[in-house]
């Protein structure tokens, strides 16, 4: 394993030279574990050290290394399907019939990136209401802190991760697909002045055909991809300005100042510790060492077991449930009842509901529930960290009484999205009539 | 002039640096505006819009759809209409159910048989047989479109981009 000459007694030869080719996983001291954070590259964006609360599986519940780790595994599946899909309107299909029925182990990696995919829009969303109960976006006791920031960049990224569901979607060409694409980009062109022409450069013409399909699919393997990689990194590189998780901000702030002995690990320059002499921090933060603990292998460890998890029950749920395909796209039928996949069934309900008429006007719902009403809460998404007045202190903490309010209000909010979602997923028919669940649908009239 | 120590001042290397820089900001945005102009379709090859339908003759009395141009036509003898099949909410194709009765109204001033009434499967709008809309989302009233015949070979020409009021008929001879 080692590289480098070892000097007799068996340490480095110099300061920053390290001996172990990847890192160790029982690190036998504060030296070697902090070592390996500076030797490796993938280890580089981790602090040497972490606050114990941060790691605790109740606080963050993990959902953003969840969410990262199915984006990472989205990256890995679909590479060999890019081998294997045509981007073609005439081949498409047929395409991914071939990957579903015909490729070895093809049904396996569809149902892997689709399952991951559906998984990550219930992560990210679920990491997003982690952070706003535990009030994450706030800055705590750090300087510098801009949480509100790495809100907004993790809203954008929600956003990013529904279109690129949406993109993705599309791709199979079947009926699902034309018809999702044909109501969602409406709801685009339902838009005042600006629509139509926003409609036609999505789709790159005024009926979807070819170039519709070839623009979603370069969104979907290229432009969305990279910009959501983009921001992850920019995400993480937050984190480690803003002094870590908020859960650390709580930890860090002592009662007292008190004196402790200078951590190995770092340097303090400024001092010019010499040999023999041991001068006394005095410290309020985070670096008290009975807060923390290294991040190899205390971090790595952890996030390994939730990567490899991941991973694990994504691919076992691939292996028993089926990618369905429907029928080839079909622009002369709309099938009966076409629903949107269940993440946008909620909107698919707000726009069958909102067409108002006041007087001879007639506002589309397309428009009001499809372009507004989602506008405003994603509006007020973003700029509620600079709405929240709870107190810094409490940064970081589940629930806190100060903003008992806020929290109702979401709760009841995502309530009615996902009372929605049940509605559109379970008690929809023919012709979007209502049905409870365990009423049977009528025939279905013929076409005409 | 100012004075020659002021740190501030602008002279000519801070003005040759601006002009450098904003030559550069000018040059990297007009590439990046003349890539993405070129996603913007000039030409489109969409279906034509004035189609030739078969010898009226061959119509049935009622109803008739046509999915490539997503269009009815109706027949009550010698005269004929056409109502857009393309839902005015989010563009679905609405299907025709047979009413039970036909019923007769007038609409517009004018009679008119109603032999059907339209409903949307994507989000569940309603409309008479006329295409007014009367339940769901549906903002307004299905398309009519103009009917004529070929001056050539006599067939039923609809002209998809002319939309025409209720009140419109073509009467073959």
């Amino acid at each position: 394993m080692t590289l480098l000459p070892k000097r007799a007694n068996g340490g480095p030869t110099a300061p920053g030279v390290h001996p172990r080719r990847l890192w160790s996983v029982r690190p036998a001291s504060d030296r070697e574990a902090g070592d390996a954070v500076v030797s490796n590259l993938l280890l580089h964006w981790f602090p040497a050290k972490v606050d114990k609360g941060s790691l605790a599986w109740t606080y963050s519940f993990w959902l953003g290394t969840i969410a990262g780790a199915l984006f990472g595994l989205l990256i890995l599946s679909g590479l060999p399907l890019m081998f294997l899909y045509v981007p073609s309107v005439e081949r498409a299909y047929q395409s991914v019939k071939d990957i579903e029925y015909v490729v070895t182990f093809g049904w396996w990696l569809r149902a892997v990136h689709r399952i991951g995919a559906h998984l990550m829009v219930v992560a990210v969303a679920l990491h997003l209401a982690r952070v706003f109960f535990t009030g994450a976006y706030k800055n705590g006791v750090g300087d510098g802190q801009r949480r509100e920031w790495n809100w907004v960049i993790g809203v954008s990224m929600l956003l990013l991760t529904l279109f690129l569901s949406f993109t993705g979607y599309l791709l199979p060409w079947d009926q699902l697909a034309f018809w999702a694409v044909t109501v969602g980009t409406n709801i685009a062109s339902s838009v005042p002045l600006v629509g139509p022409r926003i409609r036609e450069l999505l789709i790159g013409g005024r009926a979807i055909e070819q170039a519709t399909l070839i623009r979603f699919y370069v969104l979907h393997i290229i432009v969305l991809p990279g910009a959501l990689g983009g921001l992850v990194a920019y995400h993480m590189w937050r984190i480690r300005k803003d002094g870590g998780l908020a859960r650390a901000d709580r930890a860090s702030v002592l009662e007292q100042a008190r004196e402790t002995n200078p951590v190995p690990s770092k340097t303090y320059t400024l001092l010019g510790v010499a040999s023999g002499t041991s001068p006394l921090v005095r410290t309020l933060s985070l670096e008290a060492p009975d807060t923390t603990v290294n991040a190899v292998p205390d971090l790595t460890r952890r996030a390994l077991i939730v990567v490899l998890g991941t991973f694990a029950v994504i691919s076992i749920l691939a292996s028993v449930i089926g990618s369905p395909l429907e029928e080839p796209a079909n622009a002369l039928v709309t099938p009966n009842p076409a629903k949107a996949p269940w993440y946008f069934l909620w909107l698919q309900e707000i726009v069958t509901d909102t067409t108002l008429t006041i007087g001879s006007f007639t506002i589309n719902g397309a428009f009001l529930g499809g372009a507004i009403l989602p506008g405003v809460l994603v509006g007020l998404l973003t700029f509620w960290p600079w709405m929240d007045r709870s107190p810094r202190s409490e940064t970081g903490v589940w629930f806190p009484r100060s903003r008992r309010a806020q929290n109702l209000v979401f709760i009841a909010l995502t309530f009615v999205i996902i009372a929605f979602t049940v509605v559109g997923l379970l008690m929809r028919g023919p012709y979007w009539h209502f049905y409870w669940p365990w009423e049977t649908w009528p025939g279905i009239p013929g076409r005409i | 002039m100012s004075d020659p120590n002021d740190p501030h001042r602008n002279d000519r290397r801070d003005f040759l640096c601006k002009i450098g820089t904003g030559a550069g900001l000018v040059a990297i945005a007009a590439q990046a505006g003349a890539s993405l102009r070129s996603l913007v379709p000039n030409l489109t090859y969409d279906a034509p819009t004035t189609v030739k339908l078969g010898p009226p003759e061959e119509f049935p009395d009622g109803l008739k759809f046509l999915p490539d141009e997503r269009v009815f036509v109706f027949r009550a003898g010698r005269t004929f209409h056409a109502i857009s099949a393309v839902c005015t909410h989010l563009g679905c194709t609405v299907r025709a159910e047979a009413l039970p009765r036909p019923e007769d109204t007038t609409v517009e001033g004018l009679p008119l048989r109603l032999t059907h009434r339209f409903l949307c499967p994507c989000h569940g709008s309603k409309y008479s047989g006329d295409g007014t809309n009367v339940a769901g989302p549906a903002p307004k009233p299905l398309a009519w479109y103009r009917l004529s015949v070929s001056p050539d070979d006599g067939q039923l020409i609809v002209n998809l981009a002319d939309e025409v009021d209720h009140r419109f008929r073509l009467t073959v001879a």
